[in-house]
């Protein structure tokens, strides 16, 4: 008895460092953004007033607000998607697939994701460049030098696909990465088995590969959300500071405009409330309908 | 074994965690709540005799060694007074922490307009010490007064004066003239003229389209601000422009605003296509770079764009003009706006009265040399006049008939989601790529001003 209770006070004593440096780091921040949230306060003083909800009826009557959670759905949901199907497909073909110079490819696929992002926006904005850029120059094989050329970073209903064009490229490394390591370890078995059975390539993707590793894929859905979030904000500052006139202003973009540029701190911490609550349910939503048997082997 | 081994653990677990909280309490904490205790300062005790002044600055095109000259200037004329300086390119979150602890700099030189809006927290939240009688004090070894050697109108602005009540909060310090900026050299050589009025301007474009240059170029958006103040100025007078800036209900439906939208959605035609594309902060040198390449003739800007694009390519003959904004009629006044920076001193700041001794210091002509060096111009009378080279020209701007227009949208207390500048400036975008029309742009305009007109000061 005597044992176990000491036993228990040693686990109580090794835990208790992290928990408390949880809390303080983790808990008590998160609580204070719901805090300030509450607040009309310009956010360098210590002179605030208490406004109860007023922030949030604000922000609910905020075309702007409405614009940058659109441009922040859109992003997610083009973003995950593509990169998704673009990863998944490179990893499969990296790790099945005998090709010549693989492990040269994946560093290749890889580099995008040691890069900085302002490196990339650079990268890109040359890319982009109306006048001189690699995009224009090459579709301009096909459409004829003399034709307009596009604005992709200055025609409000393009620029932020160009945008998401810039995060893909970024994010398909590190997620064929994660696929790849995952199906390592999917016996090779099975394949042997299923290739004798005369099942093919698209066959044995979608029946053994995606099935085993759907808890990876799952777990990745989740960092889609969280990291497009955060990444976009990052674009969107060195690449078009929200703009032409908006077109690019995302979650938080729009939440550091307010919080600082037009100092409206608690207002930029109710933005920050709701998007704590949109990644929350929006990650718990994809868990739920990617809920499967886990399948062993 | 395992008791000791388990207690050694826990004890080397406890004391890190120690360390981590110790500093949590000092900065790292993202905001402090009102429970949490001030820091302890660890400023050694003054003696009488030694007193320390805190500056901020923000470190500009003219770099931070000027003001360590300044510095040692003002160290000498006062013995006895120590200038600590924190001068650096992001200074908002430099002095930000401390600031939130109530640990503020006695004097900050930080121009609004600065995406961190530090100096506009500040006035919207009244945290501003008066100045005003600082104009009155004899600059130091000199014998007029601040206000005898400033150039008269810069301290009754809404930038200085922003609460309306005839008391300045906000000094200014380096003036830099704007207007549109343009290759004096190509109008030479095609034989064109520089347009006065606005009529000019247009045929102006048509003559350029067909030889394919555009008329227009812009930085980014936010460079129309010193094009709208002054063409607010052009078509209905100061009196109107004051009338803008306090958001006066009805203002924007006026025919004097009517006839400076159509101006701007005009010109917004006659602008180069890709400038909304590059119209950012990583590429706007690349709408500059329209009027050395000779494929815009025009753009709005202030003088540091001939420092700016110092190193980049040009065509040839390439040679700087500079001229204020067109007139809306023959004879009809031509206005080049001015745009300065501040200084200003916290509410809160402990050595108020040594912080204003310092700012009336800048104005001395010790000091205005030491900045004239490194081409920062203070509005002190006949400061132009000693300039040399591309300034010389620019700075005499008024000299050759243009009014100087100052002043900026007036200062409410924050209104959430609502921006003016955004607003007005930023969607010029919009009217070049056609993505909105003039009428939804003044709609816009007038449902932001009418949401701050009850938040004015």
């Amino acid at each position: 008895m005597d044992i176990k209770k000491g036993q228990g006070r040693f686990i109580f004593f090794c835990l208790a460092p992290a928990v408390i440096l949880f809390i303080v780091f983790l808990i008590i921040p998160t609580i204070d953004v719901f805090r300030m949230s509450t607040y009309k306060w310009g956010g360098y003083t210590d002179d605030k007033t208490f406004v109860g909800l007023q922030n949030f009826t604000k922000l609910f009557h905020s075309d702007k607000f409405y614009q940058s959670f659109q441009n922040s759905l859109l992003l997610i949901i083009v973003v995950t998607i593509v990169t998704f199907a673009f990863a998944l497909v490179f990893a499969s073909m990296l790790s099945r697939e005998k090709l010549k110079g693989q492990d040269l490819l994946r560093i290749i696929f890889y580099i995008p994701n040691i890069l900085s992002v302002v490196v990339i926006s650079a990268i890109f904005s040359a890319i982009y460049d109306p006048n001189s850029g690699l995009l224009n120059a090459f579709l301009n094989l096909f459409r004829g030098a003399t034709s307009d050329s596009t604005l992709w970073l200055g025609d409000q209903k393009i620029v932020i696909f160009s945008l998401a064009g810039a995060m893909i490229w970024q994010a398909i490394g590190y997620y064929m990465v994660m696929y790849m390591a995952s199906m390592a370890n999917i016996p090779e078995s099975l394949y042997e088995s299923a290739e004798l059975e005369g099942a093919g390539r698209m066959h044995q993707f979608f029946t053994i590969t995606i099935p085993l590793i759907w808890t990876n894929i799952r777990t990745t859905l989740t960092f889609f959300v969280i990291s497009t979030i955060n990444m976009s904000f990052l674009f969107v500052v060195a690449m078009t500071g929200g703009g032409p006139d908006g077109a690019t202003e995302v979650f938080l973009s729009y939440m550091y405009k307010e919080a600082y540029t037009n100092s409206s701190y608690g207002y930029g911490m109710a933005i920050g409330v709701i998007v704590f609550l949109f990644s929350f349910a929006l990650a718990a939503i994809l868990n739920a309908v990617t809920k499967r048997e886990h399948l062993e082997y | 074994m395992k008791k000791i081994l388990g207690l050694a653990l826990t004890a080397s677990l406890s004391l890190s965690l120690a360390a981590c909280s110790g500093n949590t309490n000092n900065s790292s904490s993202p905001a402090p709540s009102d429970t949490t205790t001030p820091v302890a300062t660890t400023e050694t005790p003054e003696t009488p005799e030694t007193r320390t002044l805190k500056l901020a600055a923000l470190e500009t095109a003219y770099g931070a060694d000027v003001w360590k000259e300044i510095i040692a200037g003002f160290e000498k004329a006062n013995p006895g007074v120590k200038v600590e300086s924190t001068i650096d390119k992001s200074i908002e979150d430099v002095i930000g922490p401390a600031m939130k602890s109530g640990d503020f700099p006695d004097v900050i030189h930080l121009a609004v307009g600065q995406p961190k809006g530090l100096t506009e927290t500040f006035v919207k939240d009244n945290n501003l010490t008066d100045l005003t009688d600082v104009l009155s004090m004899t600059i130091p070894g000199e014998s007029g007064t601040v206000k005898d050697k400033i150039i008269p109108g810069f301290t009754d602005t809404t930038i200085t004066n922003p609460y309306g009540d005839g008391k300045t909060y906000l000094m200014p310090m380096f003036y830099s003239p704007t207007g549109l900026f343009y290759n004096a050299g190509l109008l030479e050589q095609k034989g064109w003229t520089v347009p006065t009025t606005w009529d000019e301007m247009w045929a102006l474009g048509d003559k350029a389209k067909a030889d394919g240059i555009a008329l227009f170029s812009y930085p980014t958006t936010g460079y129309f601000d010193s094009f709208f103040y002054a063409l607010l100025n052009e078509v209905g007078g100061p009196e109107f422009f004051t009338k803008a800036m306090h958001y006066t209900e009805g203002v924007w439906q006026s025919p004097e605003a009517t006839q400076a939208f159509d101006i701007i959605n005009k010109l917004a035609a006659y602008t180069e296509k890709t400038v909304p594309a590059n119209g950012n902060k990583d590429n706007f040198t690349k709408n500059q770079q329209l009027i050395l390449d000779n494929k815009a003739i025009f753009m709005p800007n202030g003088t540091w764009v001939v420092g700016e694009m110092s190193k980049a390519p040009r065509a040839e003959g390439f040679k700087w003009g500079f001229t204020a904004l067109p007139a809306v009629k023959e004879g009809g006044d031509r206005f080049s706006y001015t745009f300065f920076e501040q200084i200003w001193v916290p509410a809160k700041a402990k050595n108020a009265d040594l912080a204003k001794q310092f700012i009336a210091y800048l104005y001395s002509d010790e000091a205005a040399g030491v900045f004239a060096k490194v081409g920062a111009v203070q509005p002190i009378k006949d400061m132009a006049s000693k300039l040399e080279g591309d300034n010389k020209l620019f700075y005499s701007i008024y000299d050759n008939g243009a009014k100087a227009a100052m002043g900026a949208f007036s200062t409410t207390d924050p209104v959430e989601g609502v921006s003016i500048s955004d607003t007005v400036f930023g969607t010029v975008d919009s009217l070049v790529t056609k993505a909105k029309t003039q009428a939804q742009w003044v709609e816009a305009i007038t449902k932001a001003s009418d949401a701050l007109r009850g938040a004015l000061k």
